[in-house]
């Protein structure tokens, strides 16, 4: 069938609004890796567009001798690493007896924790038992209090549910434990769904902000996401460089430093986004089909 | 007859008590690995989940770290009179409603409105671009976020205003303008989120028969009647629950989002209840104000979440 005249318009306005949409996500982020690249005098003077002009890597490489940023690079990646082996390991435990159907109270124990979901003791209380627990200052902070995210352990248990029995009974008459059951059966058959899920708490451990700024005192021990807002908000960073470094720092703007360090931040998601992005799409679709 | 009908039932009876009991000792059998690796989960959901609400408490004491939870005074509900009485709380709580009410409602149609679009593009490897990078804002956090909007609206260097200044002579203070801050701060998160969002409503058009279409095609429907009435009758299911689900967060203001765009200046529409409360509560140590406020935020999501499903549920589309 040949298009007809409108169906030809519709398509032309279709394809320009999404490559608009398309463009308003990319483009600022090249607007800031120009930036981070450019001198000092093109940026005051509004020259920077997507393309950096008078070229120059001085604001990655005073970021590095003068700010903590390999540190709070380290920081985040140990935060991140530590953080989700745990989520995984106790969303597994959690997610196999919910899963499993003769497994005593499993509705009211599911019940009990989606109401976690619904109803939260705010910030407050769970800070007060995070200081009562010792955790203050410590990465413990940052890990224990979301071990398992009630709406991942709903993903996988879910998924779990939907393995078919005969296999297990059938490991069962071949005199399996549930241990091994978990290890050699249901964990290999679920490899797909646990590495979605592993991404989204990842991703989650990158991005923590809010947890690192209320429980973590010690600037040698921020993550990337603190340490950066830090610069982005305080001028008091700027003028500790000038005075560093005064004549480096005139080739500098503060711009420049701080879309370089935003750019650390973005850099590995971007580099590992593209490869990853299916599983992300999948781990949605599992989570709002059974939602 | 009698007596060899009694002795069957008997023996019927015995063996199926044998075998439920047989049944409960195999269900406990099976349990018990399963027992004990829920243990140390109850124990975390317990301690970190159910521990807190009875913090919870100290919305009605007047909290020194002296005392503790237990041993501060009872005040009642002096806490609440203080918060509902002051016009800067009342303010946080406005606020608070404006800008969660802002994104929601105003951003709702976004995602709806991309997957539609999408769904209508032929070239796969156009939609494969748009979709990476639509998505890719999700993944970036308030953070950067923040800094890109702060880059491209500052008044000196800011890209934005770089252009304004070329076209119009002037430039104009958007993140310093209450009205401009506020829209700054609702497109800021349609932009991070729309994206993301449309793949729930992509997926449920892909579930759309489509020799409908082909049908109202046939029968001289365009694109916009075809949108009109098969796309958007499909989808009202999945909006219908995004709808509840999106209410669910009216009270629910980010704390990064906030805390990373405001600045002084627009503190009369920028303070919400959770930066209120880091500032309040863990910045100055007024535990009960913070958590008092705290409570009836909670409180309200819990209710908006209840009274939305009640009524999606009259209509057999509740989520529970």
């Amino acid at each position: 069938m040949k298009p007809t005249t409108g169906e030809k318009v519709f398509y032309g306005v279709n394809y320009f609004i999404l490559a608009l949409a398309a463009l308003s996500c990319l483009l600022p982020i090249v607007h800031i890796i120009a930036l981070s690249l450019s001198g000092n005098e093109a940026i005051t003077l509004g020259k920077v567009g997507l393309w950096p002009r008078d070229f120059t890597w001085t604001a990655y490489s005073k970021l590095i001798q003068d700010t903590n940023i390999v540190g709070a690079f380290r920081n985040s990646l140990v935060i991140t690493l530590v953080g989700t082996a745990l989520n995984m390991l106790f969303t597994i435990l959690a997610a196999y007896p919910l899963s499993r159907k003769h497994f005593y109270a499993r509705r009211t124990l599911t019940l009990a924790i989606v109401f976690t979901m619904l109803f939260t003791a705010g910030l407050i209380p769970n800070y007060l038992l995070v200081k009562s627990l010792g955790l203050v200052g410590n990465y413990g902070a940052l890990w224990l209090p979301g071990l398992v995210s009630v709406y991942n352990l709903l993903v996988l248990k879910s998924f779990f549910e939907n393995i078919p029995e005969e296999l297990e009974d059938a490991a069962r008459i071949d005199g399996s434990g549930e241990w091994r059951i978990i290890l050699q059966i249901v964990l290999p058959l679920s490899i797909p769904v646990i590495a979605t899920i592993a991404l989204f708490y990842g991703v989650a451990h990158w991005n923590s902000f809010f947890n690192v700024l209320i429980y973590i005192n010690d600037p040698a021990r921020f993550n990337l996401s603190v340490l950066v807002q830090n610069m982005i908000q305080s001028q008091s960073l700027m003028s500790e460089l000038a005075m560093l470094d005064p004549d480096a720092f005139r080739k500098l703007t503060p711009e420049s430093i701080r879309s370089a360090g935003i750019m650390v931040m973005i850099l590995p998601m971007l580099i590992v986004y593209p490869f990853l992005q299916k599983y992300f799409v999948k781990g949605m679709l599992i989570g709002s089909v059974k939602g | 007859m009698g007596s060899l009908d009694i002795g069957a039932r008997k023996d019927r009876e015995s063996r199926m008590r044998e075998k439920s009991a047989l049944g409960k000792r195999r269900r406990w059998n099976m349990n018990k690995p399963l027992i004990i690796m829920f243990l140390p989960i109850v124990v975390f959901f317990i301690l970190f989940k159910y521990v807190p609400m009875f913090g919870f408490v100290i919305a009605f004491k007047d909290y020194n770290f002296a005392d503790g939870i237990l041993g501060s005074p009872w005040v009642g509900l002096d806490n609440y009179r203080y918060l509902f009485q002051n016009p800067d709380t009342l303010g946080i709580i406005r606020n608070t409603l404006v800008l969660s009410a802002l994104t929601v409602f105003v951003g709702f149609p976004f995602p709806i409105i991309l997957a539609i679009l999408l769904n209508e593009v032929q070239r796969s490897w156009f939609k494969r671009w748009t979709q990476t990078l639509l998505y890719l804002p999700h993944f970036l956090n308030w953070v950067i976020v923040g800094g890109l909007v702060l880059m491209l609206f500052s008044i000196e260097t800011g890209f934005v205003n770089n252009m304004l200044e070329r076209l119009t002579g002037s430039s104009y203070p958007f993140l310093f303008k209450e009205g401009s801050w506020i829209a700054i701060f609702v497109a800021s998160g349609i932009w991070k989120a729309a994206g993301w969002s449309a793949i729930i409503y992509l997926a449920a058009l892909t579930s759309i028969d489509p020799s409908l279409y082909e049908a109202a095609g046939m029968d001289g429907a365009g694109k916009w009647k075809q949108i009109r009435h098969i796309t958007l009758p499909s989808l009202m299911p999945t909006i219908i629950l995004m709808f509840i689900l999106n209410i669910g967060n009216v009270m629910d203001v980010g704390f990064d989002q906030v805390y990373v765009l405001q600045n002084p200046v627009v503190t009369n529409v920028a303070e919400v209840i959770s930066t209120w409360n880091f500032k309040v509560g863990l910045g100055s140590g007024q535990f009960s104000y913070a958590t008092a406020m705290g409570l009836f935020e909670s409180l309200i999501g819990l209710t908006l979440v209840l009274i939305v499903n009640g009524i999606a549920r009259r209509s057999g589309r509740g989520l529970w």
